[in-house]
């Protein structure tokens, strides 16, 4: 009988724990846990990026209609072509004025999206290139694969190829606006003197 | 006699120096080629190109060991555009096939240093080559072990223990069970015994239960028990109703955001560029993705989801629009509708870190909401947060009016823009 005694203190131990685990364990990361009135927390609007059942490809996010400008944009006239960067090189200047705050505005944002390849001195160093990104040309002592040294690239090419990108670098139009573009296109300019 | 000795030692020591120079500077000579060669290649060819996979230009080990012109390959790394220009078809080809893209012209480089990247490029393809087969399954299978998460794993394994010791446990009391019996019976006591067991039994457990209901202080001691258990579980569930803190759910492509923003040291406002421009931090479209990725990990499953979702090509390097379908993220933080918030405020203006309301992303390798997101935490931060009024135009006005309220002591409501023609006539 004592043995049996053992035995049932031993299940009952064994049942606590086990019970302990699993009442645990209800608190999954994978699940947001209990909800009260969700439907007070569910968007009623669509975000622009879930997804969508009033539209064909399931998506909130679409493609402006064909023809259509929309609001703010700012055109940019020159194809994606070797004729379209040159001629861009020649046209296009800077709207911005050269001021202090324009410059330190142009020196963030190239440090946010430039330096990760390019490095924050220009030379095409970034820590993505250390650890194995081909290495793009100087500014200061590169050679452009579109001719010329990369120290004489002008306001319009450097436009362009931040709009549609060339090479290994991707266009940039997505995640800089036109006018931020141009101030980065400043601080580019600082970096080609050094 | 030992000057003699001396002198011969001496000579032959000079002799056997020069010896080993020679055989060094000779064997230095002999593999100088390829040796130069990767310099030069290192420093001029790797932003477009790689010798074992398509990059901007074409791989370059298999492209220049099937070619065995030298002196045509020679003409096309020195200026690829006068090649072009003057129409050399297997020059035009090759322009044509890799989208127009322009090579730079690299007329810098002698003869002498075209043939030693030549070199160069076509020892390392061999060398690559000849090291493949050795390197296959061993690699994959480790890799795949790596990738499994533990914690799934080690719950699952710990609740099946515990099943097991159960039933063993049962099974063992069962075992005993029979052999006492088997012991009595034995003993010749068994006959009567079961029929015995099934009428005393309930009467006892009733008895047992009668006995406990009469012991008031007992009686009182569990209830009081009791209700403190299920009250705190009470307070802590329903103060956690609606709260997501630690919600980690499986995303479709495993982002690690520990290798991007740690090691790599991307800024955050490179992919969620909306955080300081709009309400929406945004999660960033593929495009961005495939700005290192055209390039980067190419081989690696998770980033062939993304090709597959853009429709992607990474042979031919083009996308096929038609194939394309969107990847449906999991969203982690959500505000409800009806609390406003706006991530450039708080980024650009007031100048927070993402960290202080999102945690260390940069060591998450799968994130998790770090804050609660509850209206109690936002008025805590907002309590205790001085605001910055240095340049900020909106803040300094506000500073002159107090300024001139404190002077003037009256402020009327032509100051305050009550005579703007829109306040009456809009």
């Amino acid at each position: 009988m004592l043995a049996m005694n053992k035995f049932r203190i031993l299940g009952l131990a064994v049942i606590t724990i086990a019970a302990s685990i699993v009442v645990t364990s209800c608190k999954d990361k994978r699940s947001t846990g209990w909800e009260y009135a969700p439907n007070m927390y569910e968007h009623i609007a669509y975000d622009p990026d879930q997804k969508n059942p009033n539209f064909k490809d399931g998506k909130t996010a679409q493609v402006p209609p064909a023809g259509t400008v929309p609001v703010g944009f700012v055109k940019f006239d020159y194809p994606n072509t070797k004729d379209g960067y040159e001629q861009s090189g020649l046209e296009a200047k800077n709207p911005l004025a050269a001021s202090e705050q324009n410059l330190a505005d142009g020196q963030v944002l190239f440090e946010h999206f430039c330096s990760p390849c390019h490095g924050t001195s220009g030379q095409g160093d970034g820590l993505v290139v250390q650890h194995g990104f081909p290495p793009p040309p100087s500014y200061s002592k590169g050679q452009s694969s579109r001719g010329g040294a990369m120290k004489d690239l002008t306001d319009g090419k450097i436009y362009h190829t931040i709009t549609y990108g060339v090479n290994a670098m991707g266009s940039y139009a997505s995640q800089l606006a036109p006018e931020e573009r141009w101030k980065v296109i400043m601080y580019v300019h600082h970096l080609q003197t050094l | 006699m030992r000057s003699i000795s001396l002198i011969f030692k001496q000579f032959s020591r000079s002799v056997l120096l020069v010896a080993g120079f020679a055989v060094w500077g000779f064997s230095a000579q002999a593999q100088g080629d390829a040796a130069k060669g990767e310099a030069l290649f290192k420093t001029k060819c790797t932003t477009c190109h790689k010798i074992d996979v398509r990059l901007t230009g074409p791989a370059l080990g298999p492209t220049i060991a099937s070619e065995t012109d030298d002196k045509w390959l020679t003409h096309w790394i020195q200026n690829n555009q006068a090649l072009i220009a003057a129409k050399d078809p297997k020059a035009l080809a090759i322009y044509n096939q890799y989208n127009q893209q322009a090579m730079t012209v690299f007329t810098e480089l002698s003869d002498a240093d075209a043939g030693n990247i030549i070199a160069y490029v076509r020892d390392d393809w061999k060398k690559m080559q000849s090291a493949k087969p050795a390197a296959g399954a061993p690699g994959a299978a480790t890799a795949a072990a790596v990738d499994n998460g533990p914690s799934d794993l080690v719950i699952y394994g710990l609740i099946a223990v515990i099943v097991i010791a159960f039933i063993v446990i049962l099974v063992l009391n069962k075992v005993i069970a029979t052999l006492e019996r088997l012991l009595l019976n034995k003993r010749g006591l068994l006959p009567e015994e079961p029929e015995v067991t099934e009428e005393h039994e309930p009467v006892d457990r009733l008895a047992i239960l009668k006995k406990i209901a009469k012991n008031k202080k007992l009686v009182f001691f569990i209830l009081l028990c009791g209700t403190i258990a299920l009250g705190s579980w009470t307070w802590v569930s329903l103060w956690n109703t609606n709260v997501h803190t630690g919600y980690q759910p499986v995303q479709p492509i495993k982002f690690p955001h520990d290798l991007h923003a740690g090691v790599m040291k991307i800024n955050c406002q490179y992919c969620h560029s909306g955080a300081y421009k709009s309400k929406n931090a945004s999660i960033p479209s593929l495009n961005v993705c495939m700005n290192c990725h055209k390039v980067v990990k190419t081989e690696s499953p998770e980033i062939h989801k993304i090709y597959d979702a853009l429709g992607y090509d990474s042979q031919t390097q083009k996308y096929d629009s038609t194939k394309a379908k969107p990847i449906q993220w999991v969203r982690i933080h959500n505000l409800p509708d009806f609390a406003y918030f706006n991530h450039s405020q708080h980024v650009k203006v007031a100048g927070l870190k993402c960290q202080q309301c999102h945690g260390p992303v940069e060591t998450m390798k799968e994130v998790y909401q770090y804050s609660p997101l509850t209206m109690k935490w936002c008025i805590q931060c907002h309590k205790r947060t001085d605001v910055n009024m240095k340049g900020n135009a909106y803040y300094e006005k506000m500073v002159a009016v107090h300024e001139l309220i404190k002077r003037n002591g009256r402020v009327t409501e032509a100051m305050m823009g009550g005579i703007e023609c829109g306040k009456c006539h809009y």
